[in-house]
């Protein structure tokens, strides 16, 4: 056995078992075991034109965040990740909108979609709650595209036409 | 004396499992006291073989998140034939993976970028003084995938290649090309 060898055994018998990470990472887990329960009673989204348009807006806003990222040199890493989450916020605000504009007049296939609409509403302010205090939290921004995606599905869903639905 | 010493270190062993079995079995019927005490004891074993995978503090720690996430709904596959921490770490390597393939597969395609250019860095190291773990993270990304995995974690090549989606001699090549680069960052380039 070479030097080399020898000392990369003792080198690989010597590194750290465990790193601390350096924020806080179970208020996110906590939030996720919590939204694996919860997405077991809202629909799942099939609808092609839909996935499409999240893909898109998943692509801009993964795209800008990208280009940020490499092109600024943050301080702190709060001002992105604030920025990150009100573009979301305000992406899926519009196109909301815009849906429920859609099918005003559109009957509903179901009576309480408003209460699901609310309390999907709930889950998304929670979670921004959540991401004030920890902005650059991946596992919540997912959870937060998750809860809006699911918001659009939701009005979708309840208002498309019954051929659509068979 | 040194009779003594053994019996006392194995039943302190004895009791640290049983104590680790009785969380793990809480959690798995649902107790999330019992999961946050697991999370407390294994966070920083997942965190560091996660960075180490990744070489990248954030996506170390999102990928940790996720681990611990999918591990609640995972837990009731673990039976206690194996220790906990060696499935802990099988789905630790498996999660990030699959993370890592998620989170950069499309940056990756789209700049062809295949981890990082440190590979490229002049060897800063010395045959006497070196830092391992600060020499891995600079590794290119798949080499030190293939490095973490079976140098460190102890996985076959076999195995690898399969989670890796590569062929065996690939893996083989990575190890080799790892191997070659930590030699000369260490300063070992006349042997």
């Amino acid at each position: 056995m070479s030097k080399f060898e020898q000392q990369l055994n003792q080198q690989l018998h010597d590194l750290a078992k465990e790193k601390a990470p350096q924020r806080d990472l179970w208020r996110g887990i906590e939030l996720g075991i919590e939204h694996q329960h919860d997405t077991g009673t809202v629909p799942q989204n099939r609808h092609r034109r839909l996935a499409a348009v999240a893909a898109s807006v998943a692509l801009v806003v993964s795209l800008s965040w990208y280009g940020i990222q490499q092109t600024s040199v943050p301080a702190t890493d709060h001002p992105t990740g604030q920025a990150l989450v009100k573009a979301l916020s305000n992406q899926h605000e519009q196109q909301k909108q815009a849906l429920l504009v859609q099918y005003t007049d559109a009957p509903a296939m179901t009576e309480n979609w408003e209460a699901q609409l609310a309390e999907l509403d709930e889950a998304a302010s929670a979670i921004k709650a959540a991401l004030k205090e920890d902005p650059n939290n991946g596992a919540l921004l997912r959870m937060l595209q998750q809860v809006h995606q699911q918001q659009i599905t939701l009005i979708e869903r309840v208002h498309a036409p019954q051929w659509q639905q068979i | 004396m040194e009779t003594t010493h053994r019996s006392v270190v194995d039943a302190q062993d004895t009791f640290t499992m049983a104590r680790e079995q009785a969380l793990i079995e809480a959690a798995q019927a649902g107790d999330k006291q019992a999961y946050r005490q697991l999370y407390d004891r294994y966070v920083g074993r997942v965190h560091a073989l996660s960075y180490r995978l990744t070489a990248d503090q954030g996506l170390a720690e999102d990928a940790t998140q996720e681990v611990f996430i999918q591990l609640w709904r995972k837990l009731d596959n673990y039976n206690a034939k194996s220790k906990f921490s060696t499935w802990l770490h099988s789905v630790t390597a498996n999660i990030t993976v699959s993370y890592m393939r998620k989170q950069r597969g499309w940056v990756h395609r789209m700049f062809n970028i295949e981890g990082s250019a440190a590979e490229h860095h002049t060897a800063e190291g010395s045959a006497g003084d070196v830092d391992l773990e600060a020499y891995i993270v600079r590794l290119p990304e798949r080499a030190r995938m293939v490095f973490v995995l079976h140098a460190i974690e102890g996985y076959r090549h076999e195995e690898i290649a399969n989670m890796l989606n590569m062929a065996v001699g690939s893996s083989k090549a990575q190890f080799h090309r790892a191997k070659h680069l930590l030699k000369e960052w260490m300063g070992y380039t006349d042997e």
